[in-house]
C-alpha cells in the first residue's frame, strides 16, 4: 500500500528543537516578555475566517437545473469548519467504550463489573439488561444493543462503560470480567443450511429469509437452447470503510427528553428504533446527524444509541461514544459474501434464452438489510437482458460472523460480476464481439422485465454505445 | 503531565497534557482546533494530516511532547481572514470534496506538495495524496483540484515577482 | 509479462426500496425577498444531495442554486425521509421538494395573478421573476411577490408535500410485480495490465456511461461515479475482510484491510447518457449506487481479456489470478481471442 505520511515523522522529529520564545509583543509598547512569564491560555483563539458572501456565478444562474454548481458545505469541509458528530462536546461529557465478546458463538454465564466499577473516573456501566427493549433492526428484529444472554458473533457489545476520559474507560474494559460457555459456531453459509447444522438463533432456521422470481419455463428453454453455460461465482465480505467512524452523543433534559447527536443517514427511522429499544414516546426524542462523513449504506441503523442513552440518564451527563477503526470493521454491517450459481441457456446468435440462478447470501449474525439486499440481488440478477424464462431463487442465511447489511448496491455488484463474467463467457464462447452480443440481449423501452414490469426510461443500449464509442471499442481490435 | 508550549498557524501557544496525548489529541480537545480528524488513531488513513516545519504528518502518530518548541500548521491556519487558500478554492470549485472527513488532511498533503514542488506532475500529486484515504471520490477531482491550485500558486508568485521587481 | 486487455460490463439498478413504503416529505417556505428555505429529513452523508435538492427547489420557483437555502437532518425541524439510502434522494426527497416548491408558487402566482392583470393559470416563475407565459416582458420580480403575499395580503408563500414511489407488491409464489418506480442503467469499460508471472493486476483506464436521467448537477454526477469506480476497484481487486478458524477478523484495521489510494485509481472518463424520466424531478432518477456495480465485472472481463483466465472468486488478488491463469495453462485453453472456448461449456 501507499506510503505513509506518518513515516515523514522521523526525520521531522530529528532535529533537535529550540525553546519559543516570543521576541516581541504583539502590543507596541509593552514590554517584550517571554513564554515562560506570560502563560497564554491553552485555549485557542477562535479561527478567523474569510466571509465570502458572494457565491461562485455559477451559483446565481437560472435555470438552476443543469448547472454545475459548487456545494457550500465542501468550502466548509475544506476550511475545516464543518463539525461531525465527534468534533462536538458538551460540558461534563463522559466518554463510553464497548467490550467486545471476542468469541463467535456462546452463552454468557456472568459479567462481573465489580473491578471496573470501582476504578477513579469510571461513572457507570451497563449490560443487555439495562437496554428496556434490547433488540432493533430494520426488518427481523433479531440483534441486541449489549449482548444478553448470548453472544452471536465476535464483535458483538457485552458491556458498556462510561468514563470522564476515553482512556479510563477503555482501562476500564480490561478490568470486566465476562465468562462464557462456548457453542459451536458456524461460518459456512451452505453448511449452515444444512438442517445438522447448530442453529445460529434457536429454535430459528438459519435460512431466515427466501427469495423466488419465476417467468416463462426456464427447463423448456434449455431444452430449446443451442448451449448452456453453467458457473459458480463467489464474493467476500467487504467493509463500507468511511472515513469518520461512527459516533453519537446523548443528552438529557430535564423534562425528560433526549438529544441524540449522531453518524445517521436516517434520522426519522433511527428515532422510531430509539422510541422502541428506550420505551419513549417519539415526541421526546430529537435526533440530529449534522453532516455524517461517508455513509454507503453502513450508516443507516443505529448502533450504540440506546446504550449511550442510557448511561447518559444514569449518570446525568452527556455521554459520547465513538467507535474505534477495529469497532467500524468487527461490530458494523458490512456488504454480504454470495455464492452465486449461475445457468444460462443461449441460441447460436448468443440470444439468451434461459437463464437459472441460484444465490446463497452469507447473512452474519444478525438480518440487519440482508431482506432488502436479498431481493434487490434475486430480482436483479437475470442482468438487463430480455431473457423469456427465468428462475431465480435466493437464501439468506445466518452464521456466526459480523452482520451483513446494506452496502452500496444491496447485492447488485455481486450478481452483476457474475452475470457479466458469464456473459463474456458465452460471447468468447460463441465467437461474438462481447459488445454486440450485450446489445443483441439488452432491455429495450417496453421491455419486461424479470418481475414482469414493463420498462420505461430504458438506456442500457445508449449505454453500451457510448462507452464502447468513448473508449473507442470498434477501432481498438 | 507533560508541558507543551509551540507555535500553532503563527502563534504561540502552552498546554500541559498527560505525556500519552497525541498531538492529534491536544490539538483536537486542547486548543479546539477540530479540523483535523481521527480516522483511524494508527496512520493509516491520513485524516489527521497536518504540517509540522513545512513536512506534512499523521499528528496521531506524534506525541503532544515531540512538538514542543516547533511550528504546526493546521487546516485552521491556512486561509486568511480575506482569502480562502488557493488549494481550498479549488477544491471547492472542482467538488473534490464529498462527505469532507479526509479533506483537511489531504488538503494539507497538497499544500506540502505544493510548496516544495510547484508544479507537480499527475504521477507526483498521486504520490503526494496517497497517504490520505478517501472513500467517495476517487481521488479523481481532487488531482484535477491540486493542478489547479498550483497553477493559480504559481501566477500569484509569478505576479508578486513582478510588482517587486518593477 | 504484462499483458493488456479490455472488458465491458453493463448493469441495471432500481431507485428507491424494493415495494416497502419509502416516503420522503418536504417543505419549502419563500422568504420575503424571494429567496426560499428548503426543509429536509434527509441527510447529507456526502452525495451533495443537499445541493442537488436546492437547484430542485430553485428550479421550480425560478431562482437560482444560491437563492436556496437547505435545512436538513433535525428531527425537531424537519419532516420525514426515508433517508439516505437505496439511491433514493434526489428522486424520492426530489419529487417531494419540488412539489412542495409548486405549492408555494401556487400561492405566488394568485398573488401575483391580480398585479400582472391575468389568471395564475397563465404565469410561470422564471429567472427570479414571476411572468406572463410567452410574455415575458410582463413580469414583477419574485421578491416582490413574496413581500406582496406576506405582508399585503399576508398570506405567505409556504409548501409541503410528499412524494412515494409507485410499486406493486410481488405475488409471493412468482415473483411478479412492480417493484420499483423506476431504474437506471450504465455500462463500464476496464483496460488492465495483468502482470502473468506475478498476477497482479493494474486498472489503466475506466469509461464509464451512466444513465441518471436528467443530471440535475453534472459535476456532482462525476464524482458519484469516479467514487463509486474506487470502492469498485477496491470491491474488485483489494478488498476482503478475513476471519480466523474462531471468526475472529484477522485484518480489522486500514493497514491489512486494503482499500484504494490514489496510486490505485485508473484514469476514469465519464459519460452521462442524455436521459429524461418524466416520474423523476424535471427528469431526474439517481446515480449514487449504481456507479459501484459494473466495475468489477469490466475488470474480470479484462483480466479474461489480458491472459485468458477466468476470476470466478472475489477480490482478483494476484494468487487468485496467478491460479486461474495456471488454470487455464493446464487445460490447454487457446487464447480467448475470437476463438471458441470449451471451458464450461456442454452442448445440449
Amino acid at each position: 500500500m501507499a506510503q505513509k505520511p506518518g513515516s515523514k515523522k522521523d526525520s521531522a522529529m530529528s532535529k533537535k528543537a529550540k525553546p519559543v520564545r516570543s521576541k516581541k509583543s504583539a502590543v507596541i509598547g509593552r514590554p517584550v516578555e517571554t513564554v515562560e512569564t506570560l502563560r497564554l491560555p491553552a485555549v485557542m483563539q477562535q479561527v478567523a475566517y474569510p466571509i465570502e458572501a458572494l457565491a461562485p456565478k455559477v451559483r446565481q444562474q437560472t435555470p438552476a437545473v443543469g448547472q454545475r454548481a459548487t456545494r457550500p458545505d465542501c468550502r466548509l469541509h475544506g476550511l475545516g469548519q464543518t463539525k461531525y458528530i465527534d468534533d462536538m462536546s458538551f460540558p461534563g461529557m463522559l466518554y463510553c467504550k464497548i467490550k467486545r465478546a471476542g468469541i463467535a458463538s456462546a452463552l454468557i454465564k456472568k459479567i462481573d463489573v465489580r473491578e471496573a466499577e470501582a476504578m477513579p473516573g469510571v461513572m457507570a456501566i451497563i449490560t443487555g439488561k439495562d437496554i428496556p427493549v434490547n433488540s432493533y433492526g430494520p426488518s427481523i428484529k433479531d440483534q441486541p444493543v449489549l449482548a444478553d444472554d448470548r453472544v452471536f458473533h465476535a464483535g458483538d457489545g457485552v458491556a458498556a462503560v462510561a468514563a470522564v476520559t476515553e482512556q479510563i474507560a477503555l482501562e476500564a474494559l480490561d478490568k470486566i470480567r465476562v465468562e462464557y460457555e462456548p457453542l459451536t459456531p458456524i461460518f459456512d453459509p451452505v453448511e449452515a443450511m444444512k438442517d445438522s447444522a447448530p442453529k445460529v438463533h434457536p429454535p430459528s432456521s438459519n435460512i431466515y429469509a427466501t427469495k423466488l422470481i419465476k417467468k416463462g419455463d426456464v427447463e423448456k428453454g434449455f431444452r430449446e437452447s443451442y448451449r448452456i453455460f453453467e458457473d459458480t461465482f463467489t464474493t467476500q465480505m467487504v467493509e463500507h470503510v468511511p472515513l469518520e467512524p461512527h459516533c453519537s452523543i446523548a443528552s438529557w433534559d430535564a423534562n425528560g427528553r433526549l438529544t441524540i447527536h449522531s453518524t445517521l443517514g436516517r434520522i426519522t427511522l433511527g428515532r422510531t428504533d430509539m422510541a422502541r429499544t428506550l420505551q419513549l414516546p417519539i415526541s421526546r426524542i430529537r435526533m440530529v446527524a449534522t453532516i455524517v462523513g461517508g455513509n454507503f449504506g453502513g450508516k443507516n441503523e443505529i448502533t450504540q444509541e440506546p446504550a449511550l442513552a442510557v448511561l447518559s440518564k444514569m449518570t446525568g451527563r452527556p455521554v459520547k461514544g465513538t467507535f474505534t477503526r477495529t469497532e467500524e470493521f468487527i461490530a458494523t454491517t458490512t456488504r454480504h459474501p454470495i455464492i452465486m450459481h449461475y445457468k444460462t441457456g443461449v441460441s447460436k446468435e448468443g440470444k439468451i434464452i434461459a437463464r437459472k440462478v441460484r444465490l446463497v447470501l452469507d447473512g452474519g449474525a444478525y438480518c440487519s438489510w440482508s431482506e432488502t439486499t436479498l431481493g434487490k440481488a434475486c430480482i436483479l440478477s437475470p442482468g438487463p437482458y430480455n431473457i423469456e424464462n427465468v428462475h431465480s431463487e435466493a437464501f439468506v442465511v445466518y452464521t456466526n460472523k459480523t452482520m451483513t447489511g446494506a452496502m452500496r448496491g444491496f447485492g447488485a455488484p455481486q450478481v452483476c460480476f457474475a452475470y457479466e463474467s458469464q456473459m463474456d463467457e458465452i460471447a468468447h464462447a460463441l465467437n461474438i464481439d462481447p459488445l454486440e452480443i450485450r446489445l443483441r440481449n439488452a432491455f429495450h423501452e417496453g421491455s419486461a422485465s424479470p418481475t414482469g414490469q414493463v420498462l420505461h426510461s430504458v438506456v442500457v443500449k445508449d449505454s453500451l454505445l457510448q462507452a464502447a464509442e468513448r473508449y473507442g471499442w470498434k477501432e481498438a481490435r | 503531565m507533560t508541558d507543551v508550549t509551540l507555535k500553532i498557524n503563527g502563534e504561540t501557544r502552552s498546554a500541559s497534557v498527560p505525556p500519552e496525548t497525541t498531538l492529534l489529541k491536544m490539538l483536537r480537545e486542547n486548543f479546539n482546533l477540530t479540523g483535523a480528524k481521527l480516522g483511524c488513531d494508527i496512520g493509516d488513513c491520513g485524516a489527521c494530516t497536518v504540517i509540522i516545519d513545512g513536512k506534512s504528518v499523521n499528528s496521531c502518530l506524534m506525541l503532544a511532547g515531540q512538538v514542543d518548541g516547533r511550528e504546526v500548521l493546521t487546516i485552521e491556519g491556512l486561509a486568511t481572514p480575506d482569502h480562502l487558500h488557493p488549494i481550498q478554492k479549488t477544491f471547492e470549485d472542482c467538488a473534490s470534496l464529498q462527505c469532507g472527513f479526509c479533506g483537511p488532511g489531504v488538503i494539507m498533503s497538497a499544500k506540502a506538495l505544493l510548496d516544495d514542488n510547484p508544479n507537480p506532475s499527475v504521477v507526483e500529486i498521486r504520490d503526494a495524496l496517497a497517504g490520505n484515504l478517501c472513500r467517495c471520490t476517487g481521488y479523481t477531482k481532487m488531482i484535477q483540484a491540486v493542478q489547479e491550485a498550483s497553477k493559480v500558486m504559481r501566477s500569484d508568485t509569478v505576479r508578486r515577482l513582478a510588482k517587486t521587481n518593477g | 509479462m504484462k499483458k493488456r486487455g479490455r472488458g465491458i460490463a453493463c448493469m441495471w439498478y432500481p431507485i428507491g426500496f424494493t415495494v416497502a413504503a419509502n416516503p420522503s416529505a418536504a417543505v419549502v417556505k419563500v422568504n420575503e425577498d424571494g429567496t426560499a428555505t428548503l426543509l429536509t429529513g434527509t441527510v447529507e452523508t456526502g452525495q451533495g444531495s443537499l445541493t442537488v435538492l436546492g437547484q430542485i427547489v430553485a428550479e421550480e420557483l425560478g431562482i437560482a442554486t444560491d437563492d436556496v437555502h437547505v435545512v436538513s437532518a433535525d428531527t425537531d425541524t424537519t419532516p420525514m425521509d426515508t433517508g439516505a439510502i437505496a439511491s433514493r434522494t434526489t428522486y424520492v426527497t426530489g419529487n417531494a421538494s419540488r412539489l412542495a416548491a409548486e405549492k408555494a408558487k401556487e400561492i405566488l402566482f394568485q398573488v401575483a395573478a391580480p398585479m400582472l392583470g391575468v389568471k395564475p393559470e397563465q404565469l410561470e416563475a422564471r429567472d427570479r421573476k414571476i411572468q406572463v407565459k410567452n410574455y415575458p416582458q410582463r413580469s414583477i420580480g419574485i421578491g416582490e411577490v413574496a413581500n406582496q403575499a406576506q405582508f399585503v395580503m399576508g398570506q405567505p408563500a409556504l409548501g409541503s408535500a410528499s412524494f412515494n414511489p409507485p410499486t406493486v407488491a410481488l405475488d409471493p409464489a412468482t415473483g411478479q410485480g412492480k417493484p420499483f418506480a423506476t431504474y437506471v442503467y450504465a455500462t463500464q469499460i476496464a483496460d488492465v495490465d495483468v502482470d502473468d508471472e506475478t498476477g497482479e493486476v493494474e486498472v489503466l483506464r475506466i469509461v464509464a456511461a451512466h444513465d441518471c436521467g436528467t443530471a440535475i448537477n453534472p459535476m456532482l454526477v462525476e464524482g458519484q461515479i469516479e467514487g463509486g469506480i474506487s470502492m469498485g476497484v477496491g470491491f474488485a481487486l483489494q478488498e476482503e475482510m478475513l476471519f480466523d478458524k474462531n471468526g475472529k477478523q484477522l485484518n480489522p484495521n486500514l493497514t491489512n484491510y486494503i482499500m484504494p489510494t490514489s496510486l490505485d485509481m485508473p484514469e476514469i472518463e465519464v459519460d452521462i447518457v442524455k436521459n429524461f424520466d418524466p416520474t423523476g424531478p424535471f427528469g431526474a432518477k439517481g446515480v449514487g449506487e449504481p456507479t459501484a456495480v459494473p466495475t468489477a465485472a469490466a475488470i474480470m472481463n479484462a483480466i479474461y481479456d489480458a491472459v485468458g483466465a477466468r476470476v470466478y472468486s472475489l477480490p482478483a488478488t494476484p494468487e487468485r489470478v496467478l491460479a486461474a491463469i495456471k488454470a487455464a495453462r493446464a487445460k490447454k485453453l487457446p487464447k480467448p481471442k475470437r476463438k471458441e472456448t470449451q471451458k464450461r461449456i456442454a452442448a445440449h
